[in-house]
């Protein structure tokens, strides 16, 4: 059918609610669904058979959201999925909460019981609209089939525009089944806040007026489309930038002047350069407390200057003196042609400084010993992977290793559960990147904790034979608790031990996927092109000592400046 | 101390809760409310207290104007209101 068939006409032929759904995701562009079937959406998937959507049967909820999450994060649209009422809907909350943490656009539709049966307790009823209110952007609750069409594309609308987040629509199953030959358009308002050019010109004095400024770049800047605007401005003015966890490669991270990721584990010359810095000019962050450390002594000299779309970020933790509130790329553009029409920053001491400091601090890759030095391996697969690299890491110890050692040449390329920290996260953000890029080299890094927590997806991983890789580095703990126990709770280990994991090459081979395993240093660059050169999903499973630990770390509770460096 | 803010909401599906949930989530108590019915909206009149003194009320209003179908309603056109 053509697109101009689905335009919202009275005179249509009486259609169901599930099919206005299914029609209304088609004419939005939606290729991929996630989602798993169930009593009450049962209407919703009887209209995707025969549908131009490709549905993505995954294994457990939680999984059709993370992946619907990456999917969205590496192809910049809106991620979708789906999911039946009750336990289906609260499987998708710690992936809703996920998008919502680091501002990735997703529709979540459920299925609900019909509506003369909501508030009854009925078989697999939850007030799903209720339960996720603090962690959607918005949400809609559908009470007629004729609302369907025009609540979709509000949800889409929302769901991108301004900062993005994930929206929520709750059908009821009677809507799903209700016929109408009616249904109303949305019509999308320009709501997108105007860059105000007075705080650009405030903001162009400030870094006049500035001795030692400092570009502390955030995950905003690749939602906003800002990455070429944000390396043009580097470009104009030279001034030095640090990255957080979400925004590595918006400067690659190989780059002169990339000092490196700020905060807990960030890099000695990024922490130190925010701490004498005398302007930070943020773009797209939001002062998470892992990145600021203590907040009270976080760049104790710095003025700040805060570029962001979300007015509620500017002021909520860190006062700025000049805000800048709007679409990062509009704002940040027009500071450039200001900085270009003028004399060039006298920076160049400052700047020379940080970078002699980033080049004094580089982490060494030579480590004792015959076992793998996690750090080393990552460093190389990205390499070996080239500017297709993408890594979909899980949360812990590998996924700071990863933030740290890994070559970003694009912010695309580094998937990570940032301001959540769901473990769980790294395999099916994996199936949704390589869906939404077959053409990248899409890794999945996890540790044995974190992959344990999705591990079904290895089915989905094989039923669609996505050529996922994946590293998964066992150190048969739960290293960054362990860590923690071993600094801070004077080793006192505490519930941290999976030495009785199973054996990763058996399971995963019983799914029907590749497996090996890396045990020595001297296996690791054989392991690597074998994973890379692998046509389907293959999976890595590499042995590492549990006693390694993340260097360097700002203690909780500290400021940036006090970093502990482990032997 | 406590203030109070004026706010329109549309009639929606967990509107309501929606705006509490959010005024209580960020750290303010609820000390009072009155409600007045304006066909497809609802007039709304929070009177607000932070919980300790590093909650402020502009980033309270900044987060309420997150919220979609809800509009904060300026204070003169209150006063003016009441006068």
């Amino acid at each position: 059918m053509t697109a101009a068939a689905f335009k919202p006409s009275a005179e249509a032929a009486p259609r169901s609610g599930a099919r206005l759904l299914v029609s209304t995701l088609e004419r939005l562009g939606v290729e991929v669904v996630f989602g798993y079937p169930g009593g009450a959406i049962m209407p919703v998937y009887d209209a995707l058979a025969g549908s131009k959507l490709k549905h993505i049967l995954v294994r457990h909820e939680q999984g059709a959201a993370f992946s619907a999450d990456a999917y969205a994060r590496k192809s910049g649209k809106v991620g979708v999925c789906m999911a039946t009422s009750g336990p289906g809907a609260t499987n998708l909350i710690t992936g809703i909460a996920n998008a919502m943490m680091d501002s990735v656009p997703m529709v979540c539709i459920t299925g609900n019981v019909a509506q003369g049966l909501m508030g009854t307790d009925a078989f697999q009823e939850i007030d799903i609209l209720g339960v996720t209110l603090p962690i959607v952007k918005h949400s809609i609750l559908v009470r007629s089939a004729a609302e369907v069409p025009a609540a979709i594309e509000e949800a889409f609308h929302i769901a991108r525009s301004g900062r993005p987040g994930p929206v929520l629509v709750d059908l009821p199953k009677d809507v799903q089944f209700e016929t109408t030959a009616d249904d109303h358009g949305f019509s999308i308002p320009n709501d997108a806040p105007r860059v105000d050019h007075d705080a650009i010109a405030a903001a162009e004095a400030a870094i006049r007026a500035a001795k030692k400024p400092l570009v502390y770049i955030g995950g905003g800047v690749k939602i906003g489309g800002a990455t070429e605007a944000v390396r043009a401005f580097v470009d104009a003015t030279g001034i030095p930038q640090v990255s957080t966890l979400n925004a590595l490669g918006t400067i690659p991270t190989d780059a002169h002047g990339m000092l490196g990721m700020l905060g807990m584990h960030g890099t000695r010359a990024a922490n130190h350069a925010v701490q004498d810095s005398d302007l930070l000019i943020v773009v797209g962050a939001r002062f998470d407390d892992r990145a600021t450390g203590k907040l009270a002594e976080f760049a104790p000299n710095a003025r700040i200057v805060h570029f962001d779309i979300d007015a509620s970020e500017v002021g909520k933790l860190r006062s700025a003196n000049v805000a800048v509130v709007g679409e990062l790329r509009e704002g940040v553009e027009a500071l450039t042609q200001r900085m270009r029409a003028g004399a060039a920053l006298d920076i160049q001491d400052w700047a020379d400084d940080c970078v002699r400091s980033a080049k004094d601090g580089a982490h060494r890759y030579d480590a004792p010993g015959e076992g793998v030095y996690a750090p080393a391996l990552l460093k190389e697969i990205s390499e070996a992977a080239g500017d297709d690299f993408v890594a979909a890491c899980d949360v812990g110890q590998h996924q700071m290793w990863a933030a740290m050692h890994c070559r970003f040449a694009k912010p695309e390329a580094h998937i990570t559960s940032g301001g959540l920290g769901a473990m769980g996260f790294g395999l099916p953000a994996g199936i949704g990147a390589k869906l939404a890029d077959p053409s990248a080299t899409v890794v999945t890094i996890a540790g044995d904790g974190g992959f344990m927590m999705n591990i079904q997806e290895l089915a989905t991983l094989k039923r669609y034979g996505i050529p996922l890789k994946i590293v998964l580095i066992d150190n048969s703990s739960l290293g960054l608790v362990r860590q923690w126990q071993e600094l801070f709770f004077a080793e006192n280990y505490s519930e941290i031990d999976l030495s009785d994991n199973p054996d990763f090459v058996k399971v995963a081979e019983a799914f029907g996927v590749e497996a090996f395993r890396i045990d020595r240093r001297d296996q690791v660059s054989d392991g690597i092109q074998r994973l890379l050169a692998a046509d389907g999903p293959c999976l890595a499973h590499v042995v590492i000592d549990p006693r390694d630990n993340v260097w360097p770390l700002v203690p909780p509770g500290k400021n940036n400046a006090e970093m502990m460096e482990g032997s | 101390m406590s203030d109070t803010i004026h706010i329109q909401i549309d009639r929606a599906d967990g509107s309501l809760q929606r705006l509490i949930g959010l005024v209580e989530r960020r750290g303010f108590h609820i000390d009072g409310m009155n409600m007045a019915d304006e066909g497809p909206f609802r007039r709304i009149a929070l009177t607000v207290r932070g919980r300790d003194a590093a909650r402020c009320l502009d980033n309270l209003g900044r987060q309420i104007d997150r919220l979609f179908g809800v509009r904060r309603l300026p204070d003169e056109a209150m006063r003016s209101e009441a006068a």
